[in-house]
């Protein structure tokens, strides 16, 4: 029976090769797609999941409050948090503080220094709290004592080849040893931390000489495992006022978030969290496979007055409906099968280029079973979906009527649906593509109020700071190089921020305003050609201008002052006074708006050099190189390229662009397979008709053009549904933007037009056939 | 009116070559009314649809009103079509989709006739057919002998000299034949020629002239006396 089976279904696909051909690639397709967007969901869904304790591990963030009423939601908390509330609140197993090194570090062995920059700092919990695989050392003593360190397999290899390090020193900027305490594999890709060694804790006191036991300070993530059965609602109400307790006048209140959100979820309650992205690509895999089961409808119904006769030979031999049901289901399933066999090849080919675009380290693990219930699980429902509407259909012939002669006339209502189901998508997708594009687009290009181009920034060791005038009296000496300054930030990413400043007039009791700040050098200014509305940049002597600070507009604004140069302000318990304004300027993702910001000048506390240059960086970055070599022969140099790091702030979304894009072209190629199939069945339906209208007088643009009519004017209605739902969805991502672009009438008639033309060649060839059919073929066709 | 000479038609598939119609020639004057009979797959369709132009001759000549039209292209052939000729079938080849109104109008709107004056005609041949009652109707809803009245109504609609007709009566009882034969007798009396393929031979009685066919040649030519 199988055998007969699969006999019959290979001679069919056989004889119908085109069509055949279309209707497996089209399957393949979509089932590509779905099979790429699957793999990415699976993965961004797994992250964290290999914590064996993931579901007891809670992160605690903060809410701070100002006096706009804004809230700041942040996971920085002070230092003292975690070992307090371990202490205090009973249902805490264990609590650990993550943070990074707070920058570079320059790590030696026997060998060669090298500069690493993917450290953390955690206390001794975490290694009882995270599940990374331990390749060699103690599991009970992963972390011994503050002299300790717990390296990974790639620092391990890179230091100490394959040797067992345990026990060997590392030493950091010189100053510092550690013990190898512990060889960690190294993180897994889909891990939250990503780490190449892990420092403790005391290494951010030590180092950097921070008063760990600070609570004004917010500056460390705080995890904290619970004990099972814990009801996180009661704990949350206990935790929420730790900060207040200890510090008065606080304005952060805290809270917890699963673990397992991490990854995906905003803690600010944004709209444009990861997880968002997660869903909109599941859904689009569900459209598309859904578009392609479609089109199998569509071009198998088309085929059906071939086979017709068939179901009328076998119902007459004896084939009931239920048992032709079967068999046409089988059918599909089977040719859904080979669809997906094609699309495995087709997703192993592609998965390079898949992983360039997500950034993701995605494959096919046939060993995995969450995977292989959802392959089955689009093998069946591919076959299920796209065979049940022509196994329905064609069972339901009756014999006589076929046998007669009869052809069978649907109003192909469902498939003109269908079909303009498909292309409302897709069009939709096009509006929706060409709108984030040019949003991100104007995000790059956008004016954000300082130069970001031809600016390359060094990144100093704590240990360069002394020597950086000199170096910066020598590269101020290269050819090219305009301008040099040294901040602790650059502008790209100021993050430091505090509501502690005071000034004349201002409402101590309810003014808590956040201000980002930021200690910068004489030429911060000019080298970023920032624009001052009031007032001076700072002069060139560094001396006369000690203490004195630049604010942004926003920050004049917050201290609702008219004219603020020469105003005292205290920051931090310095004394300064206002010597400038700048024009308002984007340091931030242009999702968020511009804060009160204020520049203070310093001559130490810098963490970077900037350089400006004339454009040509090649030869000025080798340049930079060598004195960088004069000066800090020990350091390995590496540089960044201002313009990078501001692209890198649209990563997410330039990510979602580029697989919306390609997904919008699977779209279109799918819906025009869909309206090539439809096409030819309405083609094949009116072929007689065709040719008594040619009998009776019809030519061939007569026909021609009312063919083009007749499916353009789906397409048209296709682009009247997808206008508004496109309009509406890209307002809503938009409205996620502080600085936005306005959809123009461009991105709906461009779409519009494009799915015409589209539509115009898919049945261009059927239309143009049909119409300069022999009127005597037609007739006799019977 | 039409004049054939040497008329061949040949039908090839990949291994056989069949002759429909082998060294066919014969004369047909304007107001005649002739029958062409003879057994099944004997090329009576064949001929039938080469005088109307759907269809090539392989070799020979086609003249119509005294132009050589054999080698006429697609669009010569279809303004001639339209301007002189209406077919009548067997099996009606009335389209679905369309009234019985639309199916009768189909031919003028080819010809760019006026909607006021189109509509004036349809009515007129409507009437005439005697089916204006069925005017909103599809065609599934008619019986053979209205469908038929209606392609009939379809084919005299542009006031063509030469109607061709093939087994007109074909797929009707002999009622509704009869009352088909009638009309087509009528229109003749009334000036147009109408060329009827046929089996049967009081239809053929109908007519002025009997062309006998078999296996693609003429065998005999019967003048009949008109009656």
């Amino acid at each position: 029976m199988l055998k007969i089976f699969l006999n019959t279904v290979f001679r069919k696909l056989y004889l119908q090769k085109g069509y055949s051909l279309i209707n497996i690639l089209g399957l393949a397709t979509g089932i590509t797609c779905s099979l790429l967007i699957l793999l990415w969901v699976e993965y961004e869904l797994s992250y964290d999941s290999f914590h064996e304790n993931k579901n007891q591990i809670y992160s605690v963030y903060e809410n701070q409050t100002y006096a706009d009423g804004e809230t700041f939601t942040t996971y920085s908390t002070p230092a003292p948090l975690a070992p307090k509330i371990k202490a205090d609140i009973s249902e805490i197993d264990k609590a650990t503080r993550v943070t990074s090194t707070w920058g570079k570090l320059i790590l030696t062995t026997e060998g060669s220094p090298y500069v690493e920059d993917a450290g953390l700092c955690v206390d001794t919990d975490f290694f009882k709290m995270f599940s990374f695989q331990l390749l060699y050392g103690d599991p009970n003593l992963m972390m011994p004592d503050d002299s300790s360190i717990v390296i990974t397999e790639k620092i391990s290899k890179k230091y100490f080849g394959e040797n067992n390090p345990i026990g060997k020193t590392i030493s950091i900027n010189s100053t510092l040893n550690y013990q190898v305490s512990a060889v960690l594999k190294d993180s897994p890709k889909n891990s939250s931390f990503y780490f190449d060694f892990l420092l403790p804790f005391n290494f951010i006191k030590e180092n950097w000489g921070f008063n760990l036991k600070n609570w004004d300070s917010h500056a460390f993530r705080t995890f904290i495992l619970v004990k099972k059965k814990t009801y996180i609602p009661n704990l949350e109400t206990t935790i929420k006022p730790y900060i207040k307790q200890s510090l008065e006048n606080s304005n952060a209140d805290l809270a917890l978030q699963p673990f397992t959100d991490y990854h995906l979820h905003n803690i600010s309650g944004k709209k444009l969290s990861p997880i968002l992205y997660v869903r909109i690509f599941a859904l689009v895999a569900f459209i598309i496979l859904l578009i392609a089961c479609f089109n199998y409808m569509n071009l198998s119904t088309a085929r059906s007055e071939r086979r017709a006769k068939e179901v009328a030979v076998r119902k007459v031999v004896g084939a009931h409906k239920r048992g032709l049901f079967a068999l046409f289901m089988a059918e599909s399933v089977f040719i859904s099968l080979l669809a997906f066999g094609l699309a495995i090849v087709m997703v192993e080919l592609l998965l390079p280029f898949f992983n360039e675009l997500t950034q993701r380290d995605l494959s096919l693990r046939f060993s995995n079973p969450t995977l292989l219930l959802s392959f089955a699980s689009i093998v069946l429902f591919t076959g299920f979906i796209s065979g049940s509407y022509p196994a329905l259909y064609l069972s339901s012939f009756k014999p006589i009527r076929i046998l007669k002669g009869k052809l069978y006339r649907d109003s192909y209502l469902f498939r003109k649906l269908m079909v303009i189901t498909q292309f409302t998508i897709s069009i939709g997708l096009i509006i929706c593509s060409s709108v984030i594009y040019r949003q991100l687009d104007y995000l790059q290009d956008k004016d954000i109020g300082y130069q970001k181009d031809n600016i390359i920034y060094i990144e100093m060791m704590d240990n360069s700071q002394e020597n950086f005038s000199q170096l910066k009296d020598n590269l101020i000496k290269i050819p090219g190089v305009l301008k040099v300054t040294a901040a602790d930030q650059m502008p790209i990413n100021f993050s430091n921020s505090t509501p502690d400043v005071s000034w004349q007039g201002k409402l101590e009791e309810t003014d808590n305003t956040l201000f980002q700040f930021s200690f910068v050098d004489s030429d911060f200014i000019e080298t970023f050609e920032m624009e001052v509305i009031h007032g001076r940049a700072f002069s060139s002597d560094q001396n006369a201008d000690s203490l004195k600070l630049i604010i942004n507009e926003a920050a004049a604004a917050a201290m609702k002052m008219s004219y603020t140069i020469g105003q005292k302000i205290k920051i931090l318990d310095y004394d300064c006074e206002v010597i400038g304004i700048v024009k308002d300027f984007n340091f931030n993702s242009l999702q968020i708006g511009v804060k009160p910001l204020i520049m203070l000048l310093t001559s130490d506390e810098f963490k970077y050099i900037a350089i400006r240059t004339d454009g040509d960086e090649q030869p000025i970055i080798n340049k930079i190189s060598e004195t960088w070599k004069v000066h800090y022969p020990e350091i390995p140099f590496s540089h960044r390229l201002l313009r990078d790091d501001f692209s890198y702030l649209y990563k997410a979304e330039t990510r979602l662009n580029s697989v919306f894009i390609s997904f919008t072209l699977i779209a279109i190629i799918i819906s025009s397979l869909g309206l090539f199939g439809l096409s030819s069945y309405i083609i094949e339906q009116k072929y007689k008709e065709m040719g008594i209208r040619k009998v009776f007088g019809a030519e061939f643009h007569h026909l021609f053009k009312s063919f083009l009519i007749r499916f353009l004017r789906w397409i048209l209605f296709a682009n009247l549904i997808a206008w508004p739902i496109a309009y509406y969805l890209m307002q809503w991502w938009l409205a996620g933007f502080a600085y936005r672009i306005h959809i123009s009438a461009f991105e709906f008639i461009g779409a519009g037009l494009l799915s015409m033309i589209i539509a115009f060649i898919t049945v261009f060839y059927q239309s143009y056939k049909i119409s300069s059919i022999t009127p005597l073929k037609s007739i006799r066709y019977e | 009116m039409i004049k054939t000479n040497n008329l061949m038609k040949k039908f090839r598939t990949d291994e056989v070559e069949t002759t429909a119609l082998n060294n066919v020639n014969l004369e047909i004057n304007e107001g005649e009314f002739v029958a062409i009979m003879g057994p099944s797959g004997c090329g009576k369709s064949t001929l039938l649809n080469i005088l109307g132009l759907l269809d090539n001759p392989t070799s020979g000549e086609l003249f119509f009103n005294d132009s050589q039209v054999h080698g006429y292209n697609e669009r010569q052939r279809t303004n001639l079509r339209k301007e002189n000729i209406g077919f009548v079938f067997q099996s009606f080849n009335l389209i679905e989709e369309l009234t019985v109104y639309e199916n009768v109008e189909l031919p003028l709107l080819y010809m760019k006739v006026s909607s006021s004056e189109r509509k004036k005609r349809v009515n007129e041949a409507l009437d005439r057919m005697k089916i204006t009652h069925r005017a909103k109707h599809f065609p599934q809803q008619l019986s053979g002998g209205q469908q038929q009245r209606a392609a009939i109504a379809r084919a005299v609609i542009t006031n063509p000299k030469l109607i061709l007709a093939d087994e007109p009566t074909g797929n009707l009882d002999s009622a509704n034949g009869e009352e088909v034969m009638n009309l087509l007798t009528q229109l003749n009396e009334t000036g147009t020629t109408i060329v009827m393929v046929t089996h049967s031979p009081s239809d053929a009685d109908r007519s002025h002239r009997i062309i006998q066919l078999f296996d693609g040649h003429i065998v005999t030519e019967n003048m009949r006396q008109k009656l």
